[in-house]
């Protein structure tokens, strides 16, 4: 055994690697809680891996046969329901942690020097995880699925002159038709994981390179606080944590398993009450409320650049907060805050 | 080394040109595959329709057709002319439905209502739905772009 252990070191040199993993050391303070938020992403990332390999084996991603073989995984195949279930849950948890993972750093101005590439790659993985959720929610072929992703698609048209490009780039044409199913799974399954890899890779190895972020509090005072190696304690303390996600997420899967509506029809009009996942429904809520002209311009064009004019400040936000322990640092903790409040209540607002 | 007027040595220039060499062969492929992913497609420029399937259609009421990848409704409208529309809302692209009832265009998505003619009345459409030109050719409705 030992031997084996020479001769592959000797080869990959991973003594640095695992000695590495057993120096690291977590630090304690009142924040803790929000360290555990990465690893628990990185749990249902895992799971949306496995369970998505799983459902591709029967999923056929073309227009005749999309809805059908999604309602054959969940009533043919041996446990196929849940295997579903779990994927569709999966994904609400993962990026509802993602969320959670963003605001924990924001509140607590982790992105501080030197970690702002940290927050920049953090806020690219949500947009992925979006991207995920957006052409996860197509593949169904149900008449929700359909309209969200008219809408979803439409939006980029309000852009002036490359937008009705980028609606056509995205759906494979004018229309939402079977192109569109090809594209969004193979986005799905093959550009998308390509992409969180990629981008991940690069923010777990800033994390490391840095090292976990101290409250400001602290680090003003330059207290030392005490901190807890990485391995065994903190992973044992992670793999409670883990464990509880799991329990939840199977406890969730199997009482509330998605449905599947009929095949969609491109010809039939959208039915009533037509929602898109949860984590899009502040924007669908905006949407609605835009008037469609708005001092002469398009409604939806204002409501589109508002949009990515707030993405954009949330990607440069640690420039923007370059004092954070004074007055300015305060006031953008209180435009974190709002923006919170406002997201919470448009989704609340578009449940009623 | 540098030449005695040069901005740059030799190696920062050698970089780059072998730097923008390869990049601007890469550029080469990037046109042709974004041409790849552009499916053609041409909406159509009329479509011929079975007119008795529609001869019944009475006041009030539409019935549906295919315009291409769209949804289009023809519908008789109260002076007994056939209208078409393309069934398809100003606002986000949803597919619309006629309610007999309230004598309007509804698109459930986000609210748009539209009357009787397809002009938007309230909710977020910016226009009125696509109106098509319908005509009597022997046996054939022919729908064709309006203009």
């Amino acid at each position: 055994m030992k031997k084996i252990r020479t001769w592959l070191d000797d080869r990959l040199g991973l003594e640095a690697l695992s000695r590495f993993g057993m120096n690291k050391e977590v630090p304690q303070h009142g924040h803790t809680i929000w360290y555990y938020t990465g690893s628990s992403i990185l749990l249902f990332l895992g799971i949306q891996i496995v369970t998505g390999v799983m459902l591709a084996l029967y999923f056929n991603p073309t227009i005749k046969d999309a809805n059908a073989s999604v309602g054959r995984i969940m009533t043919e195949i041996p446990l196929g329901w849940i295997i579903r279930s779990i994927h569709s849950w999966s994904a609400t948890f993962m990026i509802g942690l993602v969320l959670i993972h963003l605001l924990s750093i924001a509140f607590t101005k982790a992105y501080r020097p030197p970690r702002e590439a940290t927050w920049m790659t953090g806020v690219l993985l949500l947009c992925v995880s979006l991207a995920f959720g957006f052409t996860g929610y197509l593949l169904p072929w149900d008449d929700l699925s359909l309209a969200a992703t008219k809408v979803g698609t439409d939006i980029p048209k309000a852009i002036p002159v490359v937008g009705t490009w980028v609606t056509s780039l995205l759906r494979g044409g004018e229309d939402v038709t079977g192109d569109t199913i090809s594209r969004f799974f193979i986005v799905h399954v093959c550009v998308l994981p390509l992409a969180i890899f990629a981008v991940l890779g690069i923010h777990l190895f800033l994390v490391q390179r840095h090292g976990m972020s101290l409250p400001l509090e602290a680090e003003r005072r330059k207290e030392t606080l005490q901190s807890l190696p990485f391995w065994p304690n903190f992973m044992l303390r992670e793999a409670g944590v883990w464990l509880v996600l799991l329990g939840a997420l199977l406890t969730t899967a199997i009482f509330l398993a998605p449905s599947l509506g009929p095949a969609a029809n491109l010809m039939s009009p959208a039915p009533p009450g037509i929602k898109p996942e949860w984590y899009f429904l502040f924007m669908f809520q905006t949407l609605k409320l835009f008037p469609s002209r708005i001092l002469g311009i398009n409604g939806e064009l204002v409501a589109v650049a508002v949009m990515a004019a707030g993405f954009f400040l949330v990607l440069i936000l640690p420039f923007l907060d370059n004092r954070p322990a004074e007055r300015k640092g305060r006031i953008i903790t209180g435009v974190v805050y709002a923006t919170f409040a406002y997201t919470i209540a448009m989704t609340i607002w578009s449940l009623l | 080394m540098r030449l005695q007027h040069s901005l740059f040595t030799r190696r920062v220039f050698l970089n780059s040109l072998l730097g923008g060499s390869l990049t601007a062969f890469a550029a080469i492929f990037i046109g042709p595959l974004v041409k790849f992913v552009f499916p053609p497609y041409k909406e159509p420029d009329e479509v011929k329709l079975a007119a008795a399937d529609y001869s019944g259609l009475p006041a009030n009421e539409v019935k549906g057709f295919a315009w291409g990848n769209k949804p289009g409704l023809i519908k008789r409208a109260a002076d007994g002319s056939l209208v078409a529309f393309v069934a398809v809302c100003s606002h986000l692209d949803c597919n619309v439905t006629y309610l007999p009832a309230e004598r309007k265009f509804y698109c459930a998505c986000h609210k748009g209502w539209y009357d009787e003619n397809g002009t938007n009345i309230a909710g977020p459409p910016p226009s009125p739905l696509r109106r098509l030109a319908v005509s009597l050719d022997g046996e054939s409705l022919v729908v064709k772009k309006q203009g």
